[in-house]
């Protein structure tokens, strides 16, 4: 079978799921405090999730263009079907910066009054709305163009054949070379400007290439899952405990990756000691110990241990298993990336309020007040706060909600085109592959 | 190599297709294969062969572990008992920076534990000549070799010249 059928029962599963997610999304809307602070998180959360993944698809598409590469060329489409939420993911990312633009959100401090802040106003040139808004508009368009190129080309490849002396595929590798760089960069920049400036005074140098490497794994892990899938409903046949093992080498490596840039981060930090970098790890130490400690055993421990032998990468039993662990892994990681820092800001918005209160009547009590009320926040951060301390089931639905939602777009993509590319040069190596 | 003086007829190959297929018709025939040498490793005849996967991960992982535990023990006693150092006010017990440390000395000890093994295993090592059946088997020769005492020198021929072997020689190793 070369030609993915989309099931309508699989369609009203999927449906439904996302339904529930928007159900989810809907109650967390109006159980939520005033700034609906939980609700933007979850939102923001998985929606970054969602469109790294999409990008890192396309990303390995190019790179295994560039770097000659072959076995993968059987199940590509499934890549560029990951690839294909991109539209949607920027989609999103747009709806979110154009809430924050209108301050209709407070995820950001620094999209708030900074006024005499004197580190967020050292970084208003880079941390502002415009370039939140016009940064994902334009840089987000990027990968949608360079996506759209590469999936354009592959599908006319399809079509007509590689054309003479594989011209196609040189077309292919003059936007995947170009498109490394571009995304290298650009990546970074989004992280930063998405996830980083959640925590709007820290910043850390690791951090682009921690999240896109967190990113990165979550895509091999999902890759190998609807491989799994589509191969237990009879697609796929070519693609065998090779491909998986393969792909499933890309996962331990890319789990040990995280774990040194996670570590490199933390070491760093912990090892300079300055207050203004510590405060990051503190507060998740502190107020998320479980969610902290559990990201490493989820995403470095469970997954090395496991695939450390041969033969656990090749039986389809543990490999899947261990990438169905590293999804949820990683979605947790970025969980603890947005949370505490969105919660804090939430915190001082809060308390910001209560000091323009005061403000009129006795300054420089209110100003105590207002610090107060800060402290006061961070303190009441290690109580439990449903949705931020865990995720709760509403983050759980959300999460299940989007994943519904990715898969949706990607087996709708899937379904439009051959599994197989027939006329890629590269498919009789992939067929042979052998490790 | 423990044994000396085998008998030894063996047939080169200038394919590995070629070669691969008279191994698997060498199975069918009975004939038990001595070993078979090639330039490169080629794919798919470790099965063919009988040979089971190797287990020299297994001291890997072992050397490796015992690497994790000599660098996290060893300046656990260094930093504590031994010579406790002040570093930038760190506790006496800082693990994370161990962590660096630790993952160099796992590699080192997995690395040339795992090279120490297989050159004893093997019979490699400085000094030690090993006997070779022909020099081109390590450019571009594919070689089967039977044991003499296991296979007749009369079947292997004939073995040899049904499946294409461009070459057979004998020699004693």
């Amino acid at each position: 079978m070369n030609q993915f059928v989309f099931k309508s029962t699989v369609k009203t599963f999927l449906i439904s799921f996302m339904v529930l997610g928007l159900l989810c999304m809907g109650i967390t809307w109006f159980s939520d405090d005033e700034l609906h602070t939980r609700f933007w998180t979850n939102l923001l959360h998985n929606s970054v999730f969602f469109t790294g993944i999409s990008l890192m698809a396309t990303f390995f598409i190019a790179v295994c263009i560039t770097a000659y590469a072959g076995w993968h060329v059987q199940f590509k489409r499934v890549w560029e079907a990951f690839g294909s939420f991109i539209y949607l993911g920027i989609g999103l990312m747009v709806f979110i910066a154009l809430a924050t633009y209108f301050d209709l959100n407070h995820l950001y401090h620094w999209a708030g009054d900074i006024e005499g802040d004197k580190v967020l106003e050292g970084k208003s040139g880079f941390l502002n709305k415009n370039w939140y808004l016009f940064g994902t508009i334009i840089i987000g368009g990027t990968w949608i163009f360079f996506y759209n190129r590469l999936r354009a080309l592959s599908l006319e490849e399809d079509r007509d054949g590689a054309g003479v002396n594989f011209a196609k595929h040189r077309r292919m590798r003059w936007y995947a070379g170009f498109f490394l760089p571009i995304v290298g960069f650009t990546s970074a920049a989004m992280i930063w400007q998405w996830i980083m400036s959640l925590d709007a005074h820290w910043y850390s140098t690791m951090f682009a290439w921690y999240s896109a490497a967190s990113w990165f794994v979550a895509m091999i892990a999902l890759t190998i899952l609807i491989l799994l899938y589509l191969k237990a409903n009879g697609y796929y046949d070519n693609v065998t405990q090779e491909h998986i093992h393969d792909i499933g080498k890309f996962l331990f490596a890319f789990s040990i990756f995280w774990t040194y840039l996670w570590f490199s981060q933390y070491m760093l930090i912990w090892y300079a000691n300055v207050g203004e970098e510590t405060i990051y790890f503190k507060e998740r130490m502190d107020n998320y110990p479980v969610l902290f400690f559990g990201n490493l055993v989820v995403n470095f421990v469970l997954p090395f241990f496991i695939l450390l032998r041969n033969d656990t990468k090749r039986k389809f039993g543990s490999v899947g298993f261990v990438a169905g662990l590293v999804v949820l892994g990683h979605w947790w990681d970025y969980f603890l990336m947005v949370k505490p820092g969105a919660l804090h800001t939430a915190h001082e918005v809060a308390a910001h309020h209560d000091h323009s209160h005061g403000a009129g009547d006795h300054g420089a009590e209110a100003a105590h007040g207002a610090m107060e009320a800060a402290g006061h926040g961070a303190e009441h951060a290690s109580h439990f706060v449903s949705g931020f301390t865990l995720p709760g089931l509403l983050e759980l639905g959300t999460f299940f909600g989007f994943f519904a939602l990715f898969l949706f777009v990607a087996f709708t993509s899937l379904s439009k085109a051959s599994l197989v590319p027939e006329n890629d040069p590269y498919l009789g190596e992939s067929l042979h592959h052998h490790v | 190599m423990a044994q000396k003086n085998i008998d030894v007829v063996y047939g080169l190959y200038d394919d590995e297709v070629i070669m691969m297929e008279a191994v698997k018709k060498a199975n069918s025939d009975h004939l038990e294969i001595m070993d078979v040498y090639s330039p490169f490793p080629v794919h798919g005849l470790d099965p063919l062969l009988g040979l089971e996967e190797s287990r020299l991960h297994i001291a890997g992982f072992i050397f490796g572990a015992l690497g994790t535990l000599t660098a996290f023990l060893g300046m656990t006693w260094i930093f504590t008992k031994d010579w406790p150092i002040i570093f930038g006010g760190k506790p006496y017990w800082s693990v994370p920076a161990f962590i660096p440390i630790t993952f160099e000395l796992t590699v080192l000890f997995a690395s040339i534990g795992m090279v120490v093994t297989f050159y004893t295993i093997c019979g490699l090592g400085p000094g030690v000549t090993n006997p070779y059946l022909d020099d081109r088997i390590t450019d571009d020769k594919f070689c089967i070799a039977f044991n003499k005492s296991e296979v007749e020198s009369s079947a292997a021929e004939s073995f040899f010249s049904a499946t294409g072997a461009s070459e057979v020689n004998h020699k004693t190793i």
